[in-house]
């Protein structure tokens, strides 16, 4: 316990070292929600008026997964990089358990998650998005979303660990990424979807994550018509077993990629 | 757990690649506690896939390793917590400075914050690191990072410290300064060092025993003293014409010639002491009538017996 509080201090002391990565961290989700959600919500409200703040507050929940996804993949490149350069022998050769060394890598990388996420709560909100303000809502949506990260994180960390090559590690994950992200609910309803999709929708870790956030911390208000249809605890379930899964996954990698 | 004075134990220790790579093939160390030393051989010979053994970054094919009376497989953990190493590239975090790189070594081994402190200040100090020990490493030279690895693997006052091609890629200044600095910390902390190179003059330099390595092998052990002195005699060279059929008949009735020899015009006498015997071996040849145009002594070095050993031909083809 106490190496995974260590390695996770490491990595966040790593970060604040570069303010250039802290502003890049910040800027990149509010990007996200100003200009695509901005954006999109021109072309709600021009088709059906009121639809558009509609837009803007479904919207907020599938930018925190997709903000989770990026942060995990940067994580995932900064320990490729160790390994390439070879501090990760440091850790090998030190009397720490090998999960601990995982468990502080993808602490740190969640922890830049949970903060995003709030910056992006917050930028939706000035955008007009209808947040909840049940504090129990929020606490439970940052479960979900720390639950999701850690997921994404290990199967990072595990691609990490099974490449050589920086470009075939950004060139797998991308690979990873976009079903992930677009084979969800985070940006359009479930409904209005093709069979096809959906089906690989509900199969996406993702959609889950998304619906659950939505029901935590947002208004309820009626409208994109997504909000109550899977129930709570099964996505809890499911961004607990991606979590786990991930976790897994990582650690089997990496006992490989030491012998 | 009973040492008897042994810090490394192995016992046909071997690793293999595949089924083609043998890149360590059944050697028996024994390195008594409180020494130094050195595992000498070209590149590729094996040495860091021992290290990586020995310090359990890797698992053997077959037979058994024991660092401090422990097995390096079954007592992974413990070898860990007794043990520094400094690897062959340098692993140095470029984010963090010196003291922080120190600070987190020492605490991921649980190393409690007021020895931690002191034992940072003391070791930044003796590696000569305490101006620059608030800078992030990625602004220190070749010969720096190397300093600050040596006082990071000492942190934790291991009972042996492996060093892997300590001073690879480093000038003479700073190679010698390494040197000091690993002899210094050898007496003052009584660690036992295991190190690699391929420099002989390293190995000559602090070993108090050394295993020439090759081809997965160890193919020769003992002290650099015992080394050089199975290289038998030293050499006079000479160039020269004249009798020099009178001239061996002469120099080989000397009690201290041990061999006499000519090939392409060059004359090789072995003797005990070639300082010595310098001046009688010209008188032997001004008398004999044989004119001697150019003469030399050489002492066989380490790096003779290291040629002997492995040959010229390169490893890494």
């Amino acid at each position: 316990m106490n190496s995974t509080i260590l390695l996770w201090q490491k990595q966040i002391k790593k970060a604040l070292v570069h303010p250039e990565e802290i502003v890049g961290m910040l800027i990149q989700p509010i990007l996200w929600v100003i200009l695509f959600g901005v954006g999109m919500r021109s072309l709600m409200g021009s088709t059906t008026p009121d639809s558009g703040n509609d837009y803007m507050t479904f919207m907020v929940p599938g930018i925190v997964a997709l903000t989770a996804v990026s942060a995990a993949i940067a994580g995932g490149a900064t320990w490729l990089n160790e390994r390439l350069i070879g501090i990760v022998k440091e850790y090998l050769v030190a009397p720490i358990p090998r999960l601990s060394i995982l468990m502080g890598n993808a602490s740190s990388i969640v922890t830049k998650v949970l903060v995003q996420s709030v910056v992006i709560f917050l930028v939706g909100l000035l955008m007009g998005a209808k947040i909840s303000d049940n504090p129990i809502g929020w606490l439970g949506g940052l479960l979900l979303i720390a639950g999701y990260g850690i997921g994404f994180s290990g199967f990072a960390l595990a691609v990490a660990s099974s490449t050589d090559s920086s470009d075939g590690y950004h060139m797998m994950i991308f690979l990873l990424q976009l079903p992930l992200l677009f084979l969800s609910n985070s940006l359009y309803p479930l409904e209005t979807l093709p069979a096809w999709m959906r089906l690989g929708a509900y199969a996406n870790p993702t959609t889950y994550v998304v619906a659950g956030l939505r029901q935590t911390t947002l208004e309820h208000t009626p409208g994109m018509g997504t909000i109550a249809n899977i129930p709570i605890f099964l996505c809890f379930l499911i961004s607990a077993g991606f979590a786990f899964l991930g976790m897994y996954a990582a650690l089997k990698t990496f006992n490989k990629a030491i012998t | 757990m009973s040492t008897n004075g042994k810090a490394i134990t192995t016992n046909a220790l071997t690793k293999r690649y595949g089924t083609e790579v043998l890149a360590v093939d059944k050697i028996d160390l024994s390195i008594r506690t409180n020494t130094i030393y050195a595992l000498l051989g070209p590149n590729g010979a094996g040495k860091t896939t021992t290290i990586s053994m020995l310090t359990t970054l890797i698992e053997p094919t077959s037979g058994r390793a024991e660092v401090v009376g422990l097995d390096v497989m079954e007592k992974a953990d413990q070898v860990r917590q007794r043990i520094g190493v400094t690897f062959q590239e340098i692993v140095l975090d470029p984010d963090l400075t010196g003291r922080e790189s120190l600070n987190f070594h020492a605490r991921l081994y649980g190393i409690g914050k007021t020895e931690r402190l002191a034992k940072i200040d003391e070791l930044l100090s003796l590696v000569e690191l305490e101006e620059a020990a608030d800078r992030r490493t990625n602004t220190y030279s070749g010969g720096m990072k190397r300093r600050l690895e040596l006082a990071r693997g000492l942190i934790t006052n291991p009972a042996v410290l492996f060093l892997d091609e300590p001073t690879q890629g480093l000038d003479p200044q700073n190679r010698v300064n390494i040197w000091e600095y690993i002899r210094t910390l050898q007496t003052n902390t009584n660690t036992t060092v295991l190190l690699t190179t391929h420099y002989m003059e390293e190995a000559e330099a602090l070993a108090d025993q050394v295993g020439i390595m090759d081809h997965g092998k160890i193919v020769v052990e003992g002290s650099p003293r015992e080394l050089i002195a199975q290289m038998g005699a030293d050499n006079i060279q000479i160039i020269g014409n004249g009798r020099q059929d009178l001239f061996c008949e002469n120099a080989k009735m000397l009690p201290y010639v041990e061999n006499f020899n000519s090939s392409n015009g060059i004359l090789q006498i072995g003797v005990d002491s070639g300082n010595r015997r310098l001046v009688e071996i010209v008188d032997t040849a001004r008398q004999s009538g044989f004119v001697i145009e150019d003469i030399s002594v050489s002492k066989p070095s380490l790096g003779d017996v290291f040629l002997k050993y492995t040959g010229r031909q390169l490893r890494d083809k």
